[in-house]
């Protein structure tokens, strides 16, 4: 009962980080919310770890919140790049891949 | 009990949709950050002290500092003025509300059965390798009631080390990166 409880609470949170991915124009805001997907992903390794006993998930959920640091690394040396070339952080005016 | 995991639960929820809906760049950061907070309260309920440890520093101490200070260096709050959402916004929205219905019907009406750990069956042929099997199993056994930051960090550097060092390179050749992206020529 309370892991179906977990395991929607992540799903809600991964939902919430995809809309505003898909939704926001100002960069900063898309890289919050794919912390948002990253959150939802830890939340389902450390209920699951704790349903099965098994410190795999807690161990993966370290790794994850390195992977999501490299995330936000890379994503502040795009946003400034970003904004020196454009001088606006509106992910609308990156279009120039567009065929 | 239950009560209050639902009101940790809305409150997560609540810091989300701050998050994804405020105009201003500086209240969706403040709005994670104490989602962040929640989430590591969530890990210390289950049992994961050393994770939520983990999570309240790297995330609140580390990574939204980095976010607050991408804010300071671009003029994204004058864009609080701008229409905030693209033409897609509402497909997005629509879409993203089926699968959430629906794949969350199906995760929350799953049964999920708490199977107990693997145990690993060694087979030892000589004296010898069954006496380090016996020790190897009973160092496992005594890990089992220790703290769980030990318990942690010794499947850290045992099982895990090799993840652990390429984790560790993921984040220098990141870090790297950024720098090359950040800097004047690119």
């Amino acid at each position: 009962m309370e892991t179906s409880g977990f395991v929607l609470l992540g799903f809600l949170l991964f939902c919430l980080g995809l809309l505003g991915v898909l939704i926001r124009r100002n960069f900063i805001v898309v890289l919050l919310s794919a912390e948002l997907i990253f959150a939802g992903a830890g939340i389902n390794f450390i209920v699951f770890s704790n349903l099965w006993k098994n410190l795999a998930g807690q161990v993966f959920t370290i790794f994850l919140i390195a992977v999501a640091a490299g995330e936000a690394a890379i994503g502040l040396g795009l946003l400034i790049a970003l904004y020196r070339v454009k001088h606006t952080v509106n992910v609308d005016v990156a279009r120039e891949l567009k065929g | 009990m239950a009560i209050l995991w639902v009101l940790l639960a809305i409150f997560i929820a609540a810091c989300a949709l701050g998050v994804v809906l405020s105009r201003s760049p500086i209240t969706s950061a403040l709005s994670l950050l104490i989602g962040f907070v929640g989430v590591g309260v969530l890990y210390l309920c289950l049992k994961a002290e050393f994770v939520a440890a983990v999570q309240v520093l790297v995330y609140a101490g580390g990574i939204m500092v980095l976010y607050v200070i991408g804010v300071m260096f671009t003029d994204s709050e004058a864009l609080r003025l701008n229409r905030q959402t693209h033409m897609q916004a509402w497909p997005a929205f629509f879409i993203i509300l089926v699968l959430f219905a629906w794949m969350g019907h199906k995760l929350y009406h799953a049964e999920y059965k708490a199977v107990p750990s693997a145990v690993t069956v060694a087979v030892a042929a000589t004296p010898e390798e069954e006496a380090k099997t016996r020790l190897a199993l009973e160092a496992k056994a005594a890990l089992a009631h220790d703290t769980n930051p030990r318990q942690v960090s010794v499947a850290l550097f045992s099982d895990f080390l090799y993840p652990f060092e390429a984790a560790s390179v993921l984040l220098a050749v990141a870090v790297l990166g950024g720098i090359f992206l950040a800097k004047k020529e690119v």
